[in-house]
């Protein structure tokens, strides 16, 4: 539902005229791409991972490139689809393992993937995110077919335990001949480097970006006789709800008018019922649980103030949402929120519920006294800083860059993941990778590529999107594709 | 043209050699190539480290300010060789503990040593202890003395006369199963023992490694000639087991210079116990303490120069605060 509303909003903006256009001065991006975005993290789950890519490809695609994104089956909905605007998804019947990411075996995958990016004449392969092992494996099978690859990260990741060091030691080996990644802020970019000891110079950094239109203040939504405290996020440690606890008590009996209204759902959901009954704040502390994002807008507009208290994040869109609904953002001072939001729009606080308090406090009295900037002039504010577009226009920037970039050949390939990865980890993954190339070869072998059907192009240059519905369903292959009798 | 504009920066260029995690490799910045949403370099304005700011800088742009808040080994711990060797002494003591058991299991199976002189002798070690360790209890837990002492002598009682009661089960318990098959269960539960043992916090001892010791115990009194043999030796693993780690846990805390040299006597005691019997097993066992005692603390410390742990504002935040008197005060 979101998507479609979301891709409605495109449409209609896609008329007007791109406001960060390129003056197209130097060196005009004029090469086009077949972009293959792959990740497990896709429609229909929800999450940041997978609007970024939605409203990213989105931007592409109006820039004139070949977009397709490929990610695992979800329940039923298998095969290929089309989203808006002619954004083709390859569902792929892969094995699900854990959290939706699926199981790897580093070569299982590579039959699918080949047949994807042979059909759709694929030029760069664009994973995102590190948790995801299809995007992991996706760029080893891009690697060993001779694609240019290009990996966005959207998490940070600690150093100190088990598990990190695992998951970093196999990001070292994924991203030591990736030509290029893109991280989501500065500190994410620090984390990234120290993760997958990279050449910092290959590492670009392209925040996230926000819907201005969809997250529009609304003063009217608000109750003047209180202060309405906003908290949407997702019920999780991880996001500090335990502090959230802390604060709700501590503030609510300072504040006879204050309000708490929280979205979200998820296990540390018991912490703030918990306290909910034992102050006896029924009225005073509402959970809404789960959101759809549609609705999120809706929620925002009724507060005055956003609050997060992560423990940490790589960028955090939630407060860019809240500030472009012209609430006043109180945020821990954690991974890259500093760099979010300018200082007059934010008040940063430590991870404490102490300092989260005192933050509170001091924005309660400003706003008492009326000397909170009103939410439009926020709104207007905020509305320019992060654009999807924006964001399409640098990372094609990186897609002509790899472009021109050569893809190591297998001894080259070899010889740097010896060098770069260790003694033992570089061996098994060098090993590995000739296995991946003997494999191409014996596909190649059963099925050469000369033979293999090239799909409809619904994007990019030859897009046969909109040209009449009948001829695009229902034509064969060949007769949509002049391209195949023509060789 | 962009040439031209590259070099500009390349005047002040700082060859700063940044610090590749784990790897000891130096990365050379060099400019990168101009890739950013905006063109001109100017490099006339500092880079920040924000992201609302449109700044003239490509997007893979590296500033010398990259990882400045990097922080390495932070609170680390500084151990001494010695301290470490100390505390590894309660590891070795346990391990010759186990041997010592090990050695009385020996002298009874082959009728050296009577089950009679085996009780008594648990029951004087069993009094003296529990003296010492009434001794050592602090005084501020005195409150409740006399109950905790029924109440001592009470599980006592029960102990006793349920193992008593049982042990002809118990010397029966293994008759159909060979006799290979008990060692072997034996030694494997004892190391299981030894593994899971709780160090840190001896007493009381981790219900995993008491019952690994126990089951090897009934596993082993089960081979011995006669019921009270059999009841005999589960005593003696009660206390050896059981009650002797809460003892050494006291000595710990209150008496340490005495629990340095215990654990001294304990090491010997099972090694010149064990020689008596089984030398080869002696020497393994003087092996095995050498070891935990005095190499493993050496490589400890040793390797604790390349201990080489990163901290940065990327790293989760922890709550440090006691946030449970919100909820249950």
């Amino acid at each position: 539902m979101h998507q479609r509303q979301r891709a409605g909003a495109l449409k209609k903006s896609s008329s007007q005229k791109c406001p960060e256009a390129p003056a197209d001065n130097f060196r005009g991006s004029t090469k086009k791409h077949s972009i293959c975005m792959v990740s497990d993290f896709f429609y229909p789950n929800m999450g940041g991972v997978e609007s970024h890519i939605y409203q990213l490809s989105q931007c592409l695609i109006e820039k004139g490139h070949k977009v397709v994104v490929v990610t695992h089956a979800y329940g039923r909905r298998k095969g290929v689809r089309y989203l808006t605007n002619g954004l083709k998804v390859y569902y792929l019947p892969l094995q699900v393992m854990y959290n939706q990411s699926t199981a790897t075996t580093c070569f299982h995958s590579l039959p699918l993937m080949r047949c994807v990016f042979v059909r759709e004449r694929i030029t760069v392969v664009h994973a995102h995110s590190s948790f995801s092992a299809m995007a992991h494996d996706s760029l080893f099978h891009a690697k060993t077919m001779g694609l240019n690859t290009v990996f966005t990260d959207h998490s940070l990741f600690g150093f100190a335990d088990v598990s990190s060091v695992l998951t970093n030691k196999l990001l070292t080996v994924s991203l030591c001949d990736t030509n290029h990644i893109i991280c989501v802020s500065y500190t994410s970019k620090e984390n990234t480097v120290l993760r997958a000891a990279l050449n910092p110079e290959i590492v670009s950094v392209i925040p996230n970006a926000v819907d201005p239109t969809d997250f529009t203040p609304d003063p009217s939504f608000r109750r003047d006789d209180r202060i309405t405290i906003v908290v949407i996020s997702r019920l999780v440690y991880r996001k500090g709800i335990d502090l959230l606890g802390g604060i709700i008590p501590e503030l609510c009996l300072k504040y006879p008018d204050l309000h708490f209204l929280i979205g979200g759902e998820g296990p540390k959901r018991i912490v703030l019922e918990e306290v909910r009954e034992k102050y006896q704040l029924h009225d005073r502390v509402r959970l809404l649980g789960a959101l759809e994002h549609k609705d999120v807008r809706g929620v925002l507009v009724q507060g005055h103030i956003f609050l997060n208290t992560s423990l940490t994040e790589a960028f955090c869109m939630a407060i860019v949402e809240g500030a472009s609904c012209g609430l006043q953002v109180v945020s821990t001072r954690v991974g890259g929120i500093p760099e979010v939001l300018p200082e007059e729009l934010i008040t940063l606080c430590e991870p404490t519920v102490r300092s989260l308090c005192a933050g509170l406090e001091t924005v309660i009295a400003r706003q008492r006294v009326g000397s909170l900037p009103p939410p439009e002039s926020i709104h207007s504010r905020v509305r320019t800083l992060y654009t999807w577009r924006n964001v399409a226009e640098r990372t094609e920037k990186v897609y002509d860059r790899v472009s021109t970039e050569e893809v190591l050949p297998l001894d080259r390939r070899l010889l740097r993941l010896r060098s770069h990865c260790g003694p033992v980890a570089g061996s098994v993954f060098a090993f590995m990778a000739v296995l991946d190339f003997l494999f191409l070869l014996l596909l190649q072998w059963l099925v050469p590529d000369r033979v293999m059907d090239v799909a409809v192009d619904a994007t990019g240059p030859r897009s046969m999107w909109g040209q009449g519905s009948s001829i695009k369903l229902n034509a064969t292959k060949g007769a949509a594709n002049p391209d195949l009798f023509g060789e | 043209m962009w040439r031209v504009l590259g070099s500009s920066p390349s005047a002040d260029k700082t060859w700063k050699v940044f610090w590749c995690r784990g790897r000891g490799q130096n990365i050379s910045r060099v400019m990168p190539r101009e890739m950013g949403p905006d063109g001109a370099p100017g490099q006339v304005v500092p880079w920040r480290k924000v992201l609302w700011e449109h700044q003239p800088f490509p997007d893979n742009y590296v500033d010398r300010r990259f990882l400045e808040e990097l922080r390495r080994n932070e609170g680390i711990r500084q151990y001494r060789y010695w301290a470490v060797v100390k505390e590894a002494g309660f590891v070795g003591q346990q391990l010759s503990s186990v041997a010592i058991f090990i050695t009385l299991w020996l002298y009874m199976e082959q009728g050296l040593l009577s089950p009679e002189r085996l009780l008594l002798t648990c029951l004087l070690s069993t009094l003296l202890g529990y003296g010492l360790h009434q001794t050592l209890t602090p005084l501020t837990k005195s409150g409740c003395e006399l109950r905790t002492r029924l109440a001592d002598l009470q599980s006592a009682t029960i102990f006793l006369s349920f193992t008593f009661g049982f042990s002809p089960v118990l010397k029966t318990l293994t008759e159909s199963v060979s006799t290979d098959t008990v060692y072997a269960m034996s030694a494997v539960m004892l190391l299981a023992h030894l593994v899971s043992f709780p160090y840190a916090h001896p007493s009381p001892p981790g219900s995993l490694s008491l019952n690994a010791a126990l089951f090897a115990s009934v596993c082993l009194a089960s081979r011995l000639p006669g019921a009270l043999h059999t009841f005999a030796m589960l005593s003696c693993a009660l206390l050896v087991f059981a009650l002797w780690p809460c003892l050494l846990q006291r000595l710990r805390e209150y008496a340490p210079n005495q629990f340095t040299g215990l654990c001294v006597a304990v090491c010997v005691g099972g090694v010149v116990g064990l020689a008596s019997q089984s030398p080869g097993g002696a020497v393994l066992l003087a092996l095995a303490l050498g070891t935990v005692t005095l190499f493993c603390p050496l490589l400890l410390v040793r390797l604790q120069r390349h201990k080489d742990n990163i901290h940065g504002p990327w790293d989760e935040a922890e709550i440090h605060e006691e946030l449970g008197h919100i909820l249950h005060s």
